[in-house]
Formats: C-alpha cells, structure tokens, sequence
C-alpha cells in the first residue's frame, strides 16, 4: 500500500479543556481535569496513565460515547471542524459512523458469523452497502490482515489473535477518520500484541487515521508517534524513548 | 441466510424455550379448535350424511334439529322453481326414548325417504337396512348408542313416545351429542310423532338441483319470494348455520377461547423473555455496533426478525404435533377438525404473538450502551 502522504499539520480532532466527573456530593469525583488533546491524521498516539487515572473516559468523550461536563471536542467533519456534543444524538451518531472505528479489549464479534460477515454486517447495517460491495470489501480487508484462509471461521474456530485482528477488520472497513482503541493487546501474548499494534500503526501511517491507543503495555512505546500519560485526571505530553 | 436466522440457528439451545412456547401455544390453538369444530360437526350431521343440495324448513330455522313443522304442500313451491330436479318429504323432531329395561331419554328422530336414490336417507345406510327400515317401527341407530339406549339388552322392548320399536341394524359414523339420532323412514316418523307433527306438514323438504351452483341461486330466489313463510338453505350453508348455532348457543367458543388466550399468555411470556435474553447475551456485540454508528433500530429489527423466525419454525414444529394428536384421538373416537382455516389461522396468531414478544424484548436493546465496552 502507498504510504498516507497528507499533512499531518493540522489536528484532525481537538479535544478543549474537557472536565468529567463522577458522582455526587462527597463522592464527587473529577476523572478529567481541564485536559486538552490533539490528534493528527496519520499518527498513532499512546495514552497511558495508571487504572482510573481516566484514560478511558478521555477515549469515550473524544470518540463521541461519552459527553463532557465542560469543554469541546473538535472533529475533522469533511474539511470542517465541529463540536461533536453540540450535534444531536443523530448527527452524532452519523459522525461515528462516517468517521470512527473502535477496538475494545474484548473482541465481541458475533458468535455465529463468520469472519467476512463479521465486516459485512458493518457495511449493510451503517452505510447500507449493498451485499455485494459489502462482501468484496469485507474480503479485500480480511486479505490485508492475513486472514483470507478464515473468512469463513466463526470466533470458536479462531485463535484469540486472528479475533482481534478481525475486530481490527470490523473497525477498519468502513475507513474511518479516527481509530480508538482501548486496550487492544492485554487479552494477547506479546507475538499477537505486536501484530495488532503494526496493524494499528498502518491505519495511521497507511491510511492517514488518527490513531488513539489506550493500554498499560509499554511494549507498545516503540510503535507510536506521541506519547502522553494521564494521572488523576491530568493530562502531560512526554517524550518518547529513544531507540 | 439472514443473520437473524443464522444467530438463531447457532443459538438454538437458547432459543429452544421460545420456540417450544410458539408450539405449544400453537398446538392448543389448533386444537382446541379443531376439537371444537369437530365437535359441533355432530349438530350437523343429518345434513352432512345425506345427497340433499337443498334444504327447506320453518322461517329462520336456526339448526337442524329446530325445525318447525312445515305444510306439505309448500312441495310445489320448490318443485316449481327452474333449476330444482327432484323434491321429497323428511320428517324430523325430538322423541322420548324408552329404554327396553326401564328408564327414558331423548332421541331426535330423522324419517326420510328410504329408496335408492333417496335424498334425505344416510349415505351410511345399506341396500338391506333401507329395506330393513321400511318395516313398520324399524329404527337404525349408531352402533355408539346402543348401549344409552339399552338396546343391548336383548329383553324386553323399546319404545318411542310409547310406541314399540324394532331395532334392525345399527350404522357408524352418526355419533349423536345430546340426543341420539333415530333413523326410520318418514311413515314410522309420522307414527311414533302423532300429534307432535300436524297431519300433511313435515319438518323439510329436500331438494336435489341441477348443480351445487343452481341450488345457491335455487335457495337465494325461494328465500326472497317465501322468506317470510319458510328457510331455503343449500346444505353447506345449512350445516355451517347448525354448527354455528350451538357453538354460539353453548358458549364453548367462550371457554375455549379462554383456554387458547391462556396459552397465547403463556407462550407470549416465554418467548419474550427468551428473546429478552438472548438479546441481553449479545448485548456487547451489538453495543460494538452501536459505537461504529449502525442506528439502534437496525438491531431492533434484527430482534425482530429472531422473532418472525421463533414463529415460523415453532409453526413448523406444531403441524406435525396437531396431527399426530389429530390421529390419536381418531383412535377414541374424537373428532379433530383440522381444516386449513384453523391451521392458517393458529399460524398467524401465534406468529404475531412471537413478533409481539419480540417488541417487549426490544426494551432490552434500549439497554444497550456502548459505553459499558469500555473499562
């Protein structure tokens, strides 16, 4: 595949000043404190932060899952940038389906579809593809992931990191903008781990998605462009490691 | 395949539970039913046993077994109307039955002409019981009777309305419901009546017509030019009319409509609860769905068409079972009336209530939030 040449200048998504909290009275909670964050298009960005630092808030509030007590996130719409929780439930839900592909740790894929429908259900249900397009894009996508010889499988007949990687299929087919991946390698061992994360990089550097990662594996470092830790609900810029 | 019905299919251990609810509910439909119809059959049976196209009684007969005495001479009424081949005279009308050893009950007598091609006389009737019958008091019952009757007692002597009577032979297949019926021919009829049947009335007039098709238009011109004197009626609809009749006048239907709404509940509440979990099963998957934009009611349609397919396949696993039930109470002497409008009409019901139950298990698609993906 050619390479993203675009320009990597101008953030693809902003998030402003965005404030969360959790529960009430005393056990009132800030899980996001003023943080801002921008992402690129074709860059693979690692937050990484300890367990309830709210990394994972930060992905569902940036993503469109999650709304803000205060503040903006900002999202490439077609060359302009809108405030995603200003859309109503119905644009919103547009711009996720245009734009944003998720991977979970777990994978979730149907237990009784295949691998190909797995990606075509995507397409026939969101964008209304038709059957046949679905199928040749479904298959074009499980050809680029290695799994050409599994379209057929169903997940029981698959290892865990061929199911990840056709979670990676299901979130990619579409194309989208934004790529938000939470945990994608903790329910791996390091061999499948580094396999899903190349696979992420090239979404990035292939395609031109902004890619945001969330994991404890610093295993990943050496594969992503930017790297930010969050703790306590503050969000810091650090520097990668040198090779 | 549709994914609805390819999830179902991989699931079907889950699902199991739904679709065995949709069968039963579908098997007491049908079957109530057809019992019901099989039933009320037996109102109809003068009507249903015999070669008559056309019959005629009082105004507004309501069934069978109401009818009025009628003059004799209305014959040239319906003789006289284009399209009619041949008419005669059928006597009919309750008895009181004195069985030989003692005791009473109620028979209905049914005297009709008894040659060969004798409108109003049994099919079931032999060569050697038509002539049997034109005996003086010969009577024929279904051999189902006999023993109500005490005619299995071979002492002493029956009797109608005090009467004596000789018992020569005894059919299948005319099983009665309250009262049995007594065949005989219609110069026995008028004896054992007496009083109760007016000299030079009967209680019909049978009619054999041109066609099935003529006696419609035969039965609509008697009806609009005597209708205020008599009831013109082709045997098809005078036999819906009976059995409608006492279904109506019993109030069976009502109770077996309780029955069949109490397994409709039930199989209702299975099914939406097993679709409600199954939904439930997959709610990460489908949450996945949600958060790639794929609008809810997408999924709600999939919850759906899972339950059109509960439906379909526990109609399809009915059938056979409404047979086979239908054969074993053959065997005791029930009669199952299954006929299409009863297996069609327990199809779309019990599918609709699959499909309603799939609605009340969308509540647990509004529960999905992709939110819960995330840790």
């Amino acid at each position: 595949m050619t390479p993203w040449a675009g320009s990597s200048s101008t953030p693809s998504l902003k998030g402003v000043n965005l404030v969360r909290t959790f529960g009430d009275g005393t056990a009132r909670r800030a899980a996001l404190q003023k943080v801002s964050m921008d992402l690129f298009p074709g860059q693979i960005v690692l937050l990484m932060g300890p367990s309830g630092s709210g990394k994972s808030t930060l992905l569902a509030i940036l993503s469109g899952l999650l709304e803000p007590d205060t503040g903006q996130v900002l999202a490439d719409d077609d060359g302009v940038l809108r405030d995603v929780w200003q859309m109503n439930g119905k644009e919103r839900e547009h711009y996720r389906r245009k734009h944003t592909g998720f991977i979970f740790q777990g994978y979730n894929l149907f237990p009784a579809l295949t691998a190909r429908q797995q990606l075509e259900i995507v397409l026939k249900w969101g964008e209304g593809v038709s059957s046949g397009d679905a199928r040749r894009r479904a298959d074009d996508m499980l050809d680029k992931l290695g799994l050409a010889k599994n379209k057929h499988k169903k997940p029981a007949q698959l290892s865990g990191g061929e199911k990840q990687r056709v979670a990676i299929g299901r979130a990619l087919v579409k194309n989208p903008s934004f790529m938000f991946a939470d945990e994608p390698t903790s329910a791996l061992d390091w061999e499948n781990g580094q396999k899903v994360i190349e696979l992420l990089r090239d979404a990035a550097h292939q395609r031109g998605a902004s890619v945001l990662c969330v994991s404890h594996d610093h295993r990943i470092l050496p594969f992503v462009d930017v790297y930010y830790h969050l703790d306590d609900g503050h969000l810091e810029r650090r520097a990668l490691p040198v090779e | 395949m549709s994914y609805a019905l390819q999830t179902l299919w991989h699931e079907r251990q889950r699902y199991a539970s739904g679709v065995l609810a949709v069968t039963f509910s579908a098997v007491l439909i049908a079957l109530q039913c057809g019992l019901l119809l099989g039933l009320f059959k037996i109102t109809s049976i003068p009507v249903d046993n015999t070669t008559a196209d056309l019959w005629v009684g009082s105004q507004e007969v309501p069934s069978v077994d109401l009818g009025k005495p009628i003059p004799e001479s209305y014959i040239s009424r319906v003789a006289g109307t284009p399209g009619v081949d041949k008419v005669e005279l059928y006597v009919a009308h309750f008895a009181n039955f004195t069985k030989p050893a003692g005791g009473t009950e109620l028979c209905y007598l049914l005297g009709s002409s008894l040659n060969d091609d004798a409108a109003g006389a049994p099919v079931v009737l032999t060569r050697e019981q038509r002539d049997a019958l034109t005996m003086p008091n010969a009577i024929i019952v279904d051999e189902s009777d006999v023993k109500r009757l005490g005619l299995d007692n071979p002492e002493g002597k029956a009797k109608i309305n005090g009467k004596a009577v000789t018992l020569v032979g005894t059919v299948r297949g005319l099983k009665s419901l309250a009262a049995p019926w007594v065949l005989c021919s219609t110069s026995t009829a008028r004896h054992l009546l007496g009083f109760l049947m007016p000299a030079e009335h009967v209680t019909y007039l049978l009619a054999r017509c041109e066609s099935p098709t003529r006696a419609k238009e035969v039965a609509a011109e008697l009806q609009s030019q005597y209708g205020s004197e008599m009831g013109a009626y082709t045997s098809e609809e005078f036999s819906l009319r009976s059995r409608k009749y006492w279904l109506f006048r019993t109030k069976a239907g009502i109770a077996i409509g309780y029955a069949a709404l109490l397994g409709l509940f039930v199989g209702a509440v299975i099914t939406a609860q097993t679709l409600y979990s199954a939904t439930a099963a997959n709610a990460k998957e489908f949450a996945i769905l949600l958060a790639l934009g794929v609008p809810r009611w997408r999924i709600s349609l999939m919850v759906l068409g899972q339950s059109f397919w509960v439906g379909v396949i526990g109609i399809a696993m009915a059938y056979p079972v409404c047979l086979g039930l239908k054969y074993a109470a053959k065997q005791v002497g029930a009669d199952v009336d299954l006929r299409w409008e009863v297996l069609l009409g327990a199809a779309v019901v019990t599918i609709g209530m699959a499909l309603i139950s799939g609605v009340f298990a969308l509540r647990s698609v509004r529960q999905i939030e992709p939110m819960t993906l995330l840790r």
